[in-house]
């Protein structure tokens, strides 16, 4: 769990700076051109990661995803730019220097907040926003509901068998569209309760929260324009 | 104002109505008008479905922002709220971190803080313990003040006495309007009227119940179930069943009671091998079975009758589970025994609530298992529903299987009781 001011600061942090994270590291890929400058930029972004990660479980998983992206675009540059292989791993590497920080900073994200910035700091249509927040909020029933779907699958005979790759793509199909059911229909009780809510007819919505930006924000913000400059400044000093 | 009727009357379609939500988010005809004076406010019946936010603050105050009020008195009147339906918890209260009826009592606040002129109430205790359902009530009928109310409910007698005026539905239609005691000398069927007897449970055929398979009846010792929710900004761990000790026994009904919370669904899971217990023995667990060999002994009706269908026709529906495991199942008797013949065609989520309801019950049992397990099978039922389930357990019961529940029914007939407390017997 947390402890210090640094492990602290992508919980505290508001959700614009911890979404320029990723949006800064998509710009500074553009100047990923040669291993040495693609190593050290991931290498940066890493080192950080270690200081501010207040868990290491979902940052792991984040890394593993991008890895896995990496090594199919490796793979396939290397197989369609005749079989050289320096400049497709550079392009991997761009990929983990694209994908990663971005995915991880998402992940703390909160949505009320995120509603607030949204709506407040950029001006965003309030109706639009505070039904995304609403939306964001369903994902815990979402994955309650599945555990259930999955209960009485299993119960009826119907559960995935490990052994035999067609029934579980048939249980995930399966699965999948029950789950896209029952969000849609939760979706629809949702609306009406939130229409009960005084929202069918709030066309000017005020913001219980003020939307601020505090000193870890900039800092974060900052923080996330540095990393995403290593490679720039690399390929400039050559 | 009461309303009531037997599921499928029309109750949630005229809240509905009233909310003006027919035909726009909710798809159909309509036709008609409703005339409203005053702000409204509605209490779903699945508190889940009214949550908003993820602090209780923030959900609370989603009414105020919608009215566009300020600062200063969006949060007086979330304050206000929060008190009024006695949640003694802060702002910044997770409310995923909520029971049952203190997920309601936060619905109640959101409501409030609106200061709607007309409350509408669909069900509001019908998903809750007898001793939360009252805390909700106790709620609701202290901060109604001179406000019009509307409630819905199946078990409706403890509000006859806060409310003046009864509207019965029976198939879409009106058939009694008048005061309290003109409606207690009505005797409309299908209506909990006060005092009278519990409905006769249903006759079933024993050919229906009659195990298909060996009868298998799970125990389980010191059983442990973690439940863990997984978030980024938090995990969050309940110790559901903290070695707990409990035993089905063939030709008999065991019925797991408890607080909502106490750990009832999940040790009924644990029994049927469909949740993992961290620590503690199952003999035999059903939890190492393939699932294609599960419907061989296991019958399961899960809660929410919705999370059980897995094809577009009820015939299909009461069918598969025993094709399955190439049990000879008489779909037209099931269908009839349990009032469903007419609606054989017809798609499973267009069935209202209790026909939902008695679907999954054939769904899940058709294929006469030996060990017969229904979660929370009465909640917000009407009579014949409740009918249905009580004389199936007890049909089964008799044939030999082994039947458990997991009910705060204290009217189901069952032959023994556990009950739970914080994850293990009271």
């Amino acid at each position: 769990m947390p402890t210090g001011p640094l492990r602290g600061a992508l919980l505290r942090a508001n959700p614009l700076a911890l979404l320029s994270i990723g949006l800064f590291a998509l710009l500074g890929g553009f100047f990923v051109t040669d291993l040495r400058t693609g190593l050290v930029a991931v290498g940066a972004y890493l080192a950080v990661a270690v200081l501010v990660v207040p868990t290491w479980r979902y940052p792991l998983l984040c890394l593993a995803f991008s890895g896995v992206a990496a090594v199919t675009v490796t793979y396939s540059g290397w197989r369609g730019n005749g079989h050289e292989l320096a400049p497709a791993v550079v392009q991997g590497v761009r990929v983990v220097m694209v994908a990663w920080p971005g995915s991880v900073a998402i992940g703390y994200v909160d949505p009320a907040r995120l509603g607030d910035h949204l709506a407040q700091g950029l001006r965003l249509p309030a109706r639009f926003v505070a039904a995304f927040v609403a939306s964001l909020q369903r994902f815990g029933a979402l994955t309650h509901a599945w555990g259930q779907l999955d209960r009485s699958r299993r119960a009826r005979g119907l559960g995935p068998d490990w052994r035999r790759p067609l029934g579980v793509v048939r249980w995930m199909a399966s699965m999948a569209f029950a789950l896209l059911v029952h969000a849609l229909r939760g979706a629809s009780r949702t609306a009406v309760a939130m229409d009960a809510r005084g929202f069918a007819t709030a066309h000017e919505r005020s913001w219980a929260e003020p939307a601020t930006w505090s000193r870890t924000d900039i800092v974060v913000l900052v923080g996330g324009l540095l990393l995403a400059l290593v490679p720039p400044v690399l390929t400039l000093i050559g | 104002m009461l309303l009531v009727g037997a599921s499928g009357a029309g109750k949630t379609t005229v809240l509905h109505a009233l909310t003006g939500a027919l035909g726009d988010v909710i798809a159909g005809d309509v036709s008609g008008q409703v005339a409203l004076g005053g702000r409204l406010g509605l209490l779903p019946q699945d508190p889940m479905d009214a949550v908003v936010a993820d602090r209780i603050g923030r959900d609370v105050a989603f009414g105020p922002e919608n009215l566009g009020l300020d600062r200063d008195e969006t949060w007086r009147r979330v304050d206000a709220a929060l008190a009024a339906v006695r949640l003694p918890y802060g702002r910044l209260h997770p409310t995923t971190a909520l029971s049952g009826g203190e997920q309601q009592r936060l619905a109640l606040a959101g409501l409030l803080a609106l200061e709607p002129d007309v409350m509408l109430l669909d069900e509001p205790t019908s998903m809750l313990d007898p001793v939360t359902a009252a805390a909700v009530r106790d709620a609701v009928v202290e901060v109604v003040g001179d406000r019009t109310m509307v409630v819905v409910e199946h078990r409706f007698e403890p509000w006859l006495e806060h409310v003046q005026r009864v509207v019965v539905l029976d198939g879409g239609a009106v058939v009694h309007d008048g005061s309290v005691a003109s409606f207690l000398a009505t005797d409309l069927p299908g209506l909990w009227m006060p005092g009278a007897p519990d409905p006769t449970p249903l006759d079933v055929d024993a050919a229906l119940v009659s195990p298909g398979g060996s009868v298998v009846a799970p125990a389980g010792e010191a059983l442990v179930v973690e439940l863990v929710t997984r978030m980024l900004r938090g995990t969050q761990r309940t110790r559901a069943l903290d070695g707990l000790d409990v035993a089905t026994r063939a030709g008999r009904r065991l019925a797991l009671v408890g607080a909502s919370g106490a750990g009832k669904s999940t040790a009924l899971a644990a029994l049927a091998g469909l949740v993992r217990p961290s620590a503690g023995s199952l003999m035999p667990d059903l939890g190492r079975l393939r699932s294609k060999d599960v419907p061989g002994v296991l019958g399961w009706v899960p809660q929410d009758p919705e999370h059980s269908f897995v094809t577009t026709r009820v015939r299909d529906e009461v069918a598969t589970t025993a094709q399955r495991v190439g049990r000879a199942v008489d779909v037209d008797a099931m269908l009839d025994t349990l009032g469903l013949a007419a609606l054989a065609d017809a798609h499973p989520f267009r069935l209202s609530g209790g026909e939902q309801r008695r679907l999954a019950l054939a769904a899940g049992l058709a294929h006469r298992p030996g060990l017969v397990m229904l979660d929370e099978p009465t909640v917000g039922q009407d009579r014949r529903t409740w009918a249905a389930v009580a004389g199936w357990v007890a049909a089964a019961a008799r044939e030999g299987a082994a039947v458990a529940v997991s009910t705060h029914d204290d009217a189901l007939p069952v032959d023994d009781v556990v009950v739970l407390e914080r994850g293990r017997r009271a």
